[in-house]
């Protein structure tokens, strides 16, 4: 990488005042949401990232394929390849990286200051941080979970289902791990405890814990229009909508309330 | 009786930061108004850790914090009164300086037609106009630091906190940094800079702060805290041709206080170090002994701090 040095100083230009009649106004949430997005997927963009999430989201889509040359699968068959592989894994893993790291790579790498010790409000920083993780994560995701359900061979019902529902879990999963990362420095290590442990394990305990999980959502969504059979799975196509999206508004004010009030480096 | 709270644009009132067990800044207090005020001290002493909550992004354990007459942790607008230069290297590395520099400006709340305007005068002041264009991740450290500057002042500040600003500048540029610093606290502004090198500190202003082990050891003008560091005792090992009969000669005029022998050296103790500076050689003549080395053994910052708060 080319590296500037600091000789270029044979003819500096003199000091001057500030220029008068500079205009101000309060920052509106609109331009705080701008520059944090912009400045969030500008931090996030790495090429051996990118490329390793892309090759873990393909994963699906070739497992999608398997089930599609296969003459004796079923829907249900087809219906927990996307779930157990799309949405338990591909998914969270994918939204966790960028999402996790929207803030928490900036607070890490100390850059936050730059935006924190600015007058404005902490929610469009939040949400221009977890629009940016969205950014970076739909077309990782979105097209190779798709993609497996249409290569699965059965039909729109699925495909259809399948883009819901991945719709719904990316919008989830980045909120919910753009406030672990404003939360907790370990979010990569915090996110995956997530994953594995509470969404693995715990959240398929039974009913009453299912509900505290996204995956219980996405997978609702799947046997709501399909039909599949799948456990743990029994709200409606209108419930694990709207439940996840105020799961997600929720984690984004927390991580707001949170912002304003942590140390920052 | 407590204390009488100290007002000015920074006022800082008994001000202690504690990290679970470990004390960070211990009951520190001062009060500075416009012009510049040099914060000396040795690294991990507390400049940075005040400084954070100078500009409020961390609270203090116990005391208050004013600036400008409001509390930076509670008031969001009077954020927006301060430059901060932090000291971490940090930038957004994708960014041109034009585009870091702009993007402090938008932040700060300056119309959008005026932004490019102020951002190439803001870079003009730390003579990096003529690389705008470039990213800062291509930048040297010393460019680094000063495209920090520039983001500080885009919103023409009323207080200006800088940690360690000049570190990795070329002489040059110190000497403009330093100039510029003096010219926004000749025009009102409160402008607090930290440093750990005391020739520096000598530039940046008469106006000292000195903390050392989180505590304000010394505070006022910078050529009475010079004199008080001249008055301690140095030390100063010399080499020589025959150092028993010299250091038996320095003993005899009275120009040491103490002595040490060490592998054909001698280090001397004294606290006139200019009497000793002006008749060493001549002795030396005189005895026929031959001087190979005069060398201070305690001009180092970390000695000063040591005799500032230890009293050795």
């Amino acid at each position: 990488m080319t590296t500037h040095s600091d000789t270029s100083h044979t003819a500096s230009p003199p000091l001057s005042a500030y220029p008068s009649g500079v205009g101000r106004s309060s920052v509106g949430a609109s331009d705080a949401l701008a520059v944090s997005y912009r400045l969030v997927l500008g931090q996030m963009r790495s090429t051996g990232r990118i490329v390793a999430l892309l090759l873990l989201s393909l994963t699906a889509t070739v497992a999608g394929f398997a089930v599609g040359t296969s003459d004796s699968a079923t829907v249900d068959q087809a219906a927990a390849v996307i779930a157990n592989l799309g949405f338990a894994v591909v998914l969270p893993i994918v939204c966790l990286v960028f999402a996790g790291g929207a803030i928490g790579d900036l607070r890490d790498d100390k850059t936050l200051v730059y935006l924190w010790l600015r007058p404005m409000n902490r929610w469009p920083i939040v949400v221009g941080a977890a629009l940016a993780s969205l950014t970076m994560a739909t077309p990782i995701v979105l097209p190779a979970i798709v993609a497996a359900a249409a290569l699965t061979g059965f039909g729109s019902g699925l495909t259809g289902a399948t883009l819901i529902a991945t719709i719904v879990g990316l919008v989830a999963y980045t909120s919910i791990f753009t406030m672990l990362g404003v939360w907790l420095k370990r979010h990569i290590v915090w996110g995956l405890a997530y994953i594995l442990i509470w969404e693995g394990f715990i959240a398929l305990g039974g009913p009453g814990v299912a509900q505290f999980a996204i995956r219980t959502y996405t997978r609702s969504i799947l046997v709501d229009r399909t039909g599949a059979d799948l456990t743990g799975a029994d709200f409606s196509t209108l419930t694990a909508v709207i439940v996840p999206l105020v799961v997600s508004a929720a984690a984004l004010g927390l991580a707001s309330w949170r912002l304003s009030h942590q140390d920052v480096d | 009786m407590p204390p009488p709270l100290l007002f000015g644009m920074i006022a800082v009132n008994n001000v202690s930061k504690f990290y679970g067990s470990v004390v960070a800044v211990s009951e520190v207090s001062f009060a500075i108004d416009q012009g510049v005020t040099a914060l000396l001290g040795p690294n991990g002493a507390g400049k940075s850790t005040l400084f954070r909550m100078l500009c409020g992004l961390t609270p203090a354990s116990r005391g208050t914090l004013r600036v400008l007459g409001e509390d930076p942790r509670r008031d969001r607008d009077v954020r927006g009164s301060i430059g901060l230069v932090p000291q971490q290297d940090a930038l957004f590395d994708h960014l041109t300086a034009d585009e870091f520099v702009s993007v402090a400006a938008r932040t700060q709340g300056i119309d959008t037609a005026d932004i490019a305007h102020v951002a190439h005068w803001a870079l003009e002041q730390v003579d990096l106009h003529d690389v705008g264009s470039k990213p800062v991740g291509q930048f040297s450290k010393g460019m680094r630091q000063r495209v920090k500057v520039a983001a500080a002042l885009v919103n023409d500040p009323r207080v200006l906190v800088l940690d360690e600003p000049l570190t990795g500048l070329d002489p040059v540029q110190r000497r403009r940094m330093i100039a510029l610093f003096h010219r926004l606290g000749d025009e009102g502004r409160c402008v607090l800079v930290s440093s750990h090198v005391l020739d520096e500190v000598a530039r940046l202003g008469s106006n000292v702060l000195v903390v050392a082990q989180g505590r304000l050891v010394a505070s006022g003008d910078y050529r009475d805290l010079r004199e008080l560091m001249d008055d301690r005792p140095h030390r100063i090992r010399l080499g020589s041709s025959d150092p028993r009969r010299l250091a038996t000669e320095l003993v005899g005029r009275g120009l040491v206080s103490a002595l040490t022998l060490h592998d054909g050296d001698v280090v001397v103790e004294t606290l006139d170090v200019d009497a000793l500076g002006r008749q060493l050689a001549p002795i030396a003549v005189g005895l026929g002994v031959r001087l190979d080395e005069v060398h201070p053994l305690d001009d180092d910052l970390e000695s000063v701090f040591r005799y500032l708060v230890e009293g050795r």
